[in-house]
């Protein structure tokens, strides 16, 4: 697309964005895939709309006050890029716009308690985990909240399990294979303990070293996406700083949207003297399924125990590990190599659940709709058990199908392969 | 062999918030429109009106006003305050539209019909009616059930919107065989520059089939009924590649001469295939000059063989190579490369002019090489492809604006069209006149004929309300736009 972006002055992220404008065709293949649109049905709220939203701002055509409420609306869910013949990075210009823009922003204060609050607590497990203690129990008072108070209350479990150690090293079992390091991720340790504590099982079992490196922090995604990129470089620098990618076969991640933010490092740091550092690192990020789809290829992936009934499992995509990774046969092809599982596709797979990282907080309605439409579309297929790679979803999944009367368990896809494994399934 | 999973079309029309715009509208149509149909339906801040002025070839005017219709009676609202406002009325689609009939020439008002999503399946009698706004791959999913298809298949199906596909007459790979939108359009409503709604079927004057293609410059189509068939029982498919794009037309020309009526015949040249190639990886031949892509299907398994036999050997007889597509899986990526090409080439340059042009399948070889020629020429990337089994070809002249002058691609594009006139050719195909080949029309129509079609545009729309500035090179059309 024909533009006037100032470059220049807007220095490495600058090009980052004036890159992806010239990319888009304007073509509008993206329009179907995004959730938003879907919704909404006008085109402000649509992919192809948000780049021009974009453009117009970054062009000084339009006021960013005008733009921000639709690109407010935007998950992130990279549908749209998936969808996209013309390879437009949307995902990278997004991003870098929000960091562009957030210094512009006029917030009210409130609006900006909220997000540094959000800041502060998902990124810290402990934190976390006491703010979700006191969450649980202000759950009763949920009815008389306001939507955007409700929204947060209303993910949380009926109850917060208790926090688990993380050994700093897992040794493997049997003969060693291979060493790789481990990010524990954020709120999901304080959340759900047993997603962390499948994945070493199953990696030692397979013979794998697993080390969490010290230092190590948040990856740094929310804060990028939220716009806060001061926090978000200080973060991935860190992470930079406690990963060295030479030690290890590979650098390995849970959550989908983790595993993306790690894969995004030399973008974030495109232009700046740490790039290739960063570059070096992400060449070794891997989602736990892909690393253990490897395996599987290599025929070296140890048998699961067949299951003591056929079971027909719903693999629900994540957005951040479809289309933002491109990771959808791996999880697929480990869940039917456990004898008695089928794996059954969902309607309208493609669309995003509407989690989103911190969207539920943000744009509870519209998040709010697309989890009511996923857990429709999933229970549309009587699984026995949901499976998915990453806690935001496993949560807004969880709570929209209890909320629909369901009692059909939610499972990390690795829990499903840990449970496989000990003969549970 | 991998490619992506299939997109479900999405149906709008959830309980979710629509927009609104917040605050007062900023000029009297925009508050006219608010105050007869409330806000929901009219967008009128900048942010929202300013993504209203663009297709996907072409930025135009920033609307006045932009309204989100949800039925007929909201079309008929709309296009009277357009009237009593003395402004235009652009109707828009999914705004995928290659030659710039939804981008507005003037600012005025555009109503989007994304809304209005309303879609039956009648098996019995093997129809469906949709409104305007129905995403036109949501008709084949809708009629699968019951054993039916629709087989117009515009490249965009998944995207395009049967108002839109009805405004260009939109047709696809298929239409070799089973005809293009206006093939399967049995009647239609509309309402028309007044605001007066009319429900066409066929019969006596051709009045549905004026409208259809007429870039919603003669009446807004809100709703129409379409024609469904059965799916053929069997398809096959094959690749074949060409040292060279002239051979690859023979090919064509020939194997239409031994009687073959292959269902689809796509070809696309060195560039295209690379492009996709880039994008995809699909294993497609690099180093061919141009590829050749045929189905062949019915419902008869050994007709169907003996199609793909006659077409196999007189790609060989041109000096091709000829593969078999083995399996479906195999058969859908080769055609997911050819739906792909368009936007692909997005990589090559930012921008392209896209030209449209049919002609007589005898002069396929000499037009594609003397295209060929010109582009190398010129020094711009010239790319082909298109529907090769109708004639119809896509010669896109791609470029960058900040590098490549717009007088040099406008010449090459003209010296393209020329090219088709002069072997007996026309200006569209399939994607319209729009903007963008309106000002080779005076040479393309012969005055009688283009005064013909304006006294048609005239009889229906004297004020010249309608998407001015598009289709005819009249200027005296615009000038009626502002009484
Ligand atoms: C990548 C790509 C590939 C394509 N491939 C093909 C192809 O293979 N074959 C093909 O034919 N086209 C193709 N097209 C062009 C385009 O998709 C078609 O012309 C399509 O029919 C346009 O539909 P739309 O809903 O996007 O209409 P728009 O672009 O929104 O509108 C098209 C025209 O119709 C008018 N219009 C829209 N709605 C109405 C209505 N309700 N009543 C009256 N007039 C109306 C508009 O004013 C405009 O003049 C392609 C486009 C792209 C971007
Ligand atoms: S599909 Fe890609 S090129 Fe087309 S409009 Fe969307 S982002 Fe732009
Ligand atoms: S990231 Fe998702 S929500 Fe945002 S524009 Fe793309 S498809 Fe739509």
């Amino acid at each position: 697309m024909n533009h006037d972006i100032p470059v220049p002055a807007l220095g490495p992220q600058g090009e980052v964005m004036a890159h992806a404008v010239d990319a888009c065709v304007h073509c509008g293949f993206c329009l179907p895939a995004c959730p938003t649109y879907a919704l909404l049905g006008d085109e402000m709220d649509s992919p192809r709309g948000r780049i021009v939203l974009m453009k117009e701002v970054l062009e000084g055509a339009l006021p960013l006050a005008d733009a921000a409420p639709h690109l407010d609306r935007c998950l992130g869910c990279q549908a749209c890029v998936t969808a996209c013949p013309s390879g437009v990075p949307y995902g990278e210009l997004i991003t870098s716009f929000r960091g562009w823009s957030e210094a512009q922003r006029e917030r009210s204060p409130l609006d900006r308690a909220k997000r540094a609050g959000i800041l502060k607590i998902l990124p810290a497990p402990k934190v976390f985990s006491v703010a979700a203690r006191v969450g649980q129990y202000a759950k009763p008072l949920a009815p008389l909240l306001p939507t955007a108070l409700r929204a947060p209350l209303d993910l949380l479990p009926e109850r917060v399990p208790a926090m688990q150690p993380q050994p700093p090293v897992t040794l493997a079992r049997g003969r060693r294979r291979g060493r790789v390091a481990f990010l524990a991720g954020c709120a999901q340790q304080a959340l759900t303990p047993n997603f962390n504590a499948a994945t070493l099982r199953v990696l030692a079992r397979n013979g794998i070293e697993v080390v969490l490196p010290e230092g190590q922090g948040c990856c740094g995604a929310a804060a990028l996406h939220t716009g806060a990129r001061e926090e978000a470089l200080r973060l991935v620098r860190q992470n930079l700083a406690a990963f060295d990618p030479e030690q290890y076969d590979a650098i390995l991640s849970n959550a989908a949207g983790c595993g993306a933010g790690l894969k995004e490092y030399p973008v974030v740091l495109h232009g700046l003297p740490d790039e290739e550092q960063a570059r070096a690192f992400a060449a070794k990020v891997q989602d736990i399924s892909e690393f253990l789809a490897g395996l599987l290829h290599a025929g070296e992936l140890e048998p699961f125990l067949p299951t003591s009934r056929p079971l027909s499992v719903a693999y629900h995509d994540a957005c951040h590990l479809a289309h933002a990774q491109g990771v959808r046969a791996a999880p697929r092809e480990l869940l039917r190599a456990i004898p008695g599982v089928t794996v059954v596709e969902v309607p309208e797979g493609d669309l995003c659940c509407g989690s989103a990282g911190t969207y539920n907080l943000e744009q509870p309605e519209l998040a709010n709709e697309l989890g009511v439409r996923k857990a429709r579309n999933i229970l549309s297929t009587t699984p026995d058990l949901i499976a998915s790679g990453n806690i935001g979803c496993h949560t807004q999944i969880g709570s929209h199908t209890r909320r629909q009367g369901s009692r059909v368990p939610v499972l990390h896809t690795v829990e499903v392969l840990d449970l496989a494994y000990r003969g549970e399934l | 062999m991998s490619f992506s999973p299939r997109k479900t079309a999405l149906t709008p029309g959830s309980g979710a918030p629509k927009p609104r715009s917040k605050g007062t509208p900023d000029n009297p149509l925009a508050a006219e429109l608010t105050r007869s149909l409330g806000p929901r339906k009219v967008l009128s801040n900048p942010s929202e009106r300013r993504n209203y002025r663009y297709d996907a070839i072409q930025f135009g005017a920033t609307p006045l006003a932009v309204v989100l219709p949800e039925n007929t009676a909201d079309v008929v609202t709309a296009v009277r305050a357009a009237r009593a406002a003395g402004v235009p009325v652009v109707g828009r689609g999914a705004a995928s539209g290659l030659s710039g009939g939804a981008a507005p020439a003037l600012p005025g008002l555009v109503l989007s019909f994304t809304r209005m999503t309303r879609l039956e399946v009648f098996p019995q009698r093997r129809e469906a009616r949709a409104q305007a706004g129905v995403v036109t791959l949501s008709v084949t999913e809708a009629a699968r059930p019951h054993g039916l298809i629709y087989p117009p298949d515009p490249a965009s199906f998944r995207t395009s919107t049967i108002g839109g596909n009805l405004g260009e007459n939109a047709g696809g790979p298929l239409c070799f065989k089973y005809g293009v939108t206006g093939d399967y359009v049995k009647g239609l409503q509309f309402v028309d520059a007044d605001g007066d709604v009319y429900e066409l079927t066929r019969d006596a004057y051709d009045l549905a089939g004026l409208l259809i293609g007429s870039e919603g410059t003669l009446g807004l189509i809100t709703e129409a009924t379409l024609r469904l068939t059965p799916p053929p029982k069997y398809t096959r498919t094959l690749l074949a590649s060409f040292a060279e794009v002239g051979e690859c037309a023979e090919a064509v020309s020939r194997a239409i001469a031994t009687g073959a009526v292959p269902a689809k015949l796509e070809f696309m040249d060195a560039a295209c295939t690379n492009a996709v190639e880039d994008y995809l990886a699909l294993g497609l031949p690099r180093d061919a000059g141009a590829v050749l892509l045929v189905d062949t299907d019915g419902d008869d398994l050994e007709t169907v063989e003996e199609e793909r036999a006659l077409v196999e050997a007189a790609c060989r007889e041109a000096g091709g190579t000829v593969r078999r597509a083995a399996t479906d899986a195999e058969a859908a990526a080769l055609w997911q490369a050819r739906r792909s090409v368009s936007p692909a080439l997005g990589r090559i340059r930012p921008q392209r002019m896209n030209e449209d042009i049919v002609v007589p399948r005898s002069a396929l070889p000499e037009v594609v090489r003397e295209i060929r020629a010109l582009g190398d020429a010129s020094g711009l990337p010239v790319v082909q492809f298109g529907h090769i089994g109708d004639g119809n070809l896509h010669p896109n002249i791609l470029f960058d604006p900040r590098r490549e002058s717009s007088e040099a691609v406008h010449d090459l594009a003209h010296r393209i069209a020329l090219v088709a006139i002069r072997h007996g050719g026309v200006l569209s195909g399939e994607h319209g006149i729009g903007t963008m080949k309106r000002p080779f029309m005076r040479e393309a129509v012969d005055p009688v004929t283009l005064a013909a079609l304006w006294d048609v545009k005239r009889a229906l729309d004297p004020a010249g309300r309608l998407n001015p500035g598009k289709i005819l090179p009249d200027e005296d059309v615009e000038a009626h736009a502002h009484p």
